[in-house]
């Protein structure tokens, strides 16, 4: 056989000729599909968060939830890490908004509905006999439709929080342009700042919504479908925008979009019928999650 | 007919991995047909064993257009990822055993009409092509099955095989009698490589069978519990 | 109408048939009319409001008191007219703040308990109580027994109109504060705020052009309600600023100067009708304007 043969076939292989004696030196690798984690706190991040301000870890304890008669929320234990996002993914009507209603407990503004449980802030059982107010300025809510305040401008809407509850602050301008800093949104509205909150667009109205929640400085922010009302490149500067404070408080994201929840969040746990199926790293539960029930709703076999 | 939720995309799904798993049926039928050529010294045969590589490279392309498609229309997860991610590889291993079957034809006309072969090398390259033959069936099953037993069974099936390899080997250093002979026993080492290639390539296809179940991806360590490589005896 | 599924599309869409066009017909000309005959009885009381009213309207007309004289110098009805701002006045701060305190209660508090569905029942009663009756209530209580060391005053006037007004403004403020969207108070009250500042400074902050219009409105109408004054108020010809006194009324001032027999005493009333609907419109126009600006704000 021709040298030129012999180059032929060797390129025909895909490795250079080894001496058959010789076994292919392959040592033995193992790689999960989706690193398996023991705890949902400690949970693998997207990239290390670069922590601005340590904020708070939530931990549900059994926490049941009623509206009246109907039990909505079947004692879930969960954990939210300080400076993670968590996405609650599930089919209508599971539960996942209830649930999360009822951390800053504004589920009891419902007549009729009530929460048992033990719902911790670090330490602290917030569902007790604590001032309801002082809760909700350490936890902050962002709900589904973007809601700034018609009768206030935007620099008022921004600093309603702060206003609203009492505080007296000599540097208001300051903390209003750094929530508006935070939120992604100073640039685009520094020069209206008189003007009224409901001249923004729908995505630049619920940025808004959030640096207003920002401007408390809460440790926990909650957010109900915070993009179901947006177009999909304002959904995408939200979405940057909780990547970007995760560095300074926990997240809670509810979202039907289970896209989002991959792009977003740390943790991600599944509900159906009130009850809690699973939670895990985002990773590992959109590639090998545990439960069956997680396993068809996520590849889209029910829901 | 839609029956159930997103039930063109299951099909599609499914039409996917028939495809793929049909390219193993290819080289099935490539192997046999190059394992008479050899044993009958069929240089037509061996051309034909070229020239039909064609479809097994057509089947990859098709493959791997499909998996694109797929991915950046219904965006799979979980299972369906790792199936989609296990069939890219699988049809990389069937385009892979081709080209050896490809190798194996080149080889056949090199050694000139009227070889001198060696009843005892021939006879353990055909035993080896057997064994391949016996491994890719396994292996295509294995995953169709998504069985794991079988797809861990194919490491025994491959020790066989590197066994054959390597008595290949050493019958070829010292059938050197004359320049003829020594040539074709090269020649012969060459393809018992390209059949040993044949079943990793098998085993391979093995450990995606066992990702695609479980999630977790494992090598089967067979040709390193072997250890060192030992001196010939 | 062709039902062949093979004609083509064009000989499908014909025009319009004609007995559908004589229908459409028939009945645009019978809405107009009745909407015409609607209008007649307001074109004639404007026409004759103007026609008669204008005739009374003079400098004295609105600077000078009635002299009560039935010859000669008859006055203006300039107490009239300050009574009846009075009096109005007195019951706007009674009934509004009244009014939009219940509203807010029902709406924010009350919500669906029993509580607030009986009191939503009795404010809707009381919004078809004639109004007659209302001043046979107070002069039973306050007239008769000399409450305020008066029989009959002003100030009980003006507490009759309130009482007439307190159900319509309670109901209009109700519809206003239910218009507020809910997302604003979850806002309000996932920020930390508590329930009075969410209700103060969000919720009635956001329904004042609607409160506002819906006062104004109220006032407008008790502006004309002759009934509730003819027991409590009495009447005084001189110009009155003492609420404690008895006091003249636009309304009651046409009451009587329209049965007197002197032309020149019913052309007053005419001008004081007139003077009336003047200030009951440009009343409307203002609540009007305000409600706008707040829808386009």
């Amino acid at each position: 056989m021709t040298p030129e043969e012999a180059s032929a076939m060797t390129e025909a292989s895909e490795q250079p000729a080894p001496d058959p004696r010789v076994p292919a030196e392959r040592a033995p690798r193992t790689q999960t599909a989706g690193a398996a984690v023991p705890s949902s706190v400690d949970v693998h991040v997207h990239a290390p968060v670069e922590v601005e301000r340590a904020a708070r870890s939530v931990t549900l304890e059994g926490l049941h939830a009623y509206y009246g008669s109907t039990h909505a929320v079947k004692n879930v234990d969960l954990a939210f890490g300080a400076n993670q996002t968590t996405a609650i993914i599930g089919p209508s009507g599971c539960g996942k908004s209830t649930m999360v209603r009822c951390i800053n407990r504004m589920h009891e503004e419902i007549p009729g509905a009530r929460a048992e449980g033990k719902i911790l802030l670090d330490d602290l059982d917030v569902n007790g006999p604590v001032d309801v107010v002082a809760v909700r300025r350490t936890i902050g809510m962002v709900f589904q439709k973007p809601n700034p305040f018609p009768t206030m401008s935007i620099r008022d809407n921004v600093a309603a929080g702060l206003k609203l509850t009492g505080v007296k602050t000599k540097d208001l301008n300051e903390r209003v342009e750094r929530a508006l800093r935070g939120a992604g949104l100073w640039d685009e509205v520094k020069d209206r700042l008189g003007s009224p909150g409901i001249g923004l667009s729908g995505g630049q109205q619920q940025r808004l919504c959030i640096a207003r929640t920002m401007a408390v400085e809460p440790d926990v922010i909650l957010m109900d479908e915070p993009c179901s009302a947006l177009d999909p490149i304002a959904t995408l500067k939200v979405e940057e925008l909780i990547d970007e404070i995760k560095k300074r408080v926990t997240v809670v994201i509810v979202t039907h979009n289970m896209q989002q929840a991959a792009r977003v969040a740390d943790q991600t746990a599944f509900m159906l019928s009130g009850e809690l199926v699973e939670v895990g790293p985002t990773e590992k539960i959109f590639t090998n999650p545990d439960d069956e029930r997680t396993e068809q709703y996520v590849t889209g076999k029910f829901g | 007919m839609a029956t159930g939720t997103r039930q063109q995309y299951r099909d599609e799904l499914a039409a996917l991995e028939a495809q793929t798993l049909g390219g193993i049926d290819l080289v099935v039928g490539q192997l046999d047909r190059v394992t008479e050529a050899l044993e009958h010294q069929d240089v037509e045969l061996a051309t034909m064993v070229i020239v039909d590589d064609d479809r097994l490279d057509g089947r990859y392309l098709e493959v791997n257009q499909s998996i694109l498609s797929l991915l950046a229309l219904q965006a799979p997860v979980a299972s369906d990822l790792r199936l989609v991610a296990a069939l890219l590889h699988v049809i990389k291993h069937v385009e892979r055993m081709g080209d050896q079957c490809v190798n194996i034809a080149k080889l056949i006309p090199l050694s000139g009409h009227e070889p001198p072969v060696r009843a005892e090398v021939l006879a353990r390259l055909l035993r080896m092509s057997a064994c391949a033959r016996s491994e890719v069936t396994q292996a295509k099953r294995a995953f169709a099955e998504r069985n794991t037993e079988l797809a861990e069974d194919l490491v025994r099936q491959d020790r066989e095989i590197n066994r054959l390899n390597r008595e290949v080997f050493r019958i070829a250093i010292e059938v050197g009698d004359d320049a003829d002979t020594r040539e074709w026993a090269m020649h012969m080492t060459m393809v018992a490589r390209a059949i040993e290639r044949i079943g990793d390539n098998a085993v391979d296809i093995g450990e995606q069978t066992v990702f695609v179940a479980t999630g977790l991806f494992r090598e089967f360590s067979a040709p390193s519990a072997a250890g060192l490589p030992q001196p010939l005896q | 109408m062709s039902t062949v599924p093979n004609v083509p599309v064009q000989t499908r869409l014909q025009a319009i048939s004609a007995g559908r066009k004589r229908k459409d017909v028939a009945a645009r000309w019978t809405l107009g009319l009745l909407t015409g005959i609607a209008l007649v009885p307001l074109v004639l009381v404007i026409f004759y409001l103007l026609q008669k009213g204008l005739k009374a309207w003079s400098w004295d007309f609105f600077t000078t008191d009635p002299t009560g004289a039935f010859i000669g110098n008859q006055g203006g009805v300039k107490s009239a007219i300050v009574g009846t701002v009075e009096m109005v006045l007195l019951a706007s701060i009674v009934a509004v703040p009244i009014g939009v305190g219940v509203a807010v209660y029902l709406v924010e508090f009350g919500k669906d308990s029993k509580f607030a569905a009986v009191v939503r029942y009795f404010v809707d009663v009381m919004t078809g109580v004639p109004s007659i009756v209302f001043g046979l209530f107070i002069y039973t209580t306050l007239v008769v027994s000399g409450a305020g060391g008066s029989s009959f005053a002003g100030w009980k006037g003006g507490l009759a109109l309130a009482l007439l007004m307190l159900p319509v403004v309670t109901r209009s403020a109700e519809v206003v504060l239910q218009l507020v969207p809910q997302g604003l108070r979850e806002a309000a009250l996932a920020l930390g705020a508590p329930r009075w500042v969410v209700t103060l400074k969000v919720v009635v902050r956001t329904a004042i052009p609607g409160l506002i219009t819906g006062s104004l409105l109220a006032v407008a109408r008790a502006m004309g309600e002759t009934a509730p004054l003819l027991f409590t108020v009495g009447a005084l010809n001189a110009t009155s600023l003492n609420l404690n006194d008895q006091m003249n009324s636009l309304p009651l001032q046409i009451f009587r100067d329209v049965g007197q027999a002197n032309d020149q005493l019913v052309t007053r009333a005419w001008g004081s009708a007139l003077t009336l609907v003047v200030m009951i419109l440009i009343l409307t126009l203002v609540a009007r304007a305000v409600g706008r600006r707040s829808a386009n704000s």
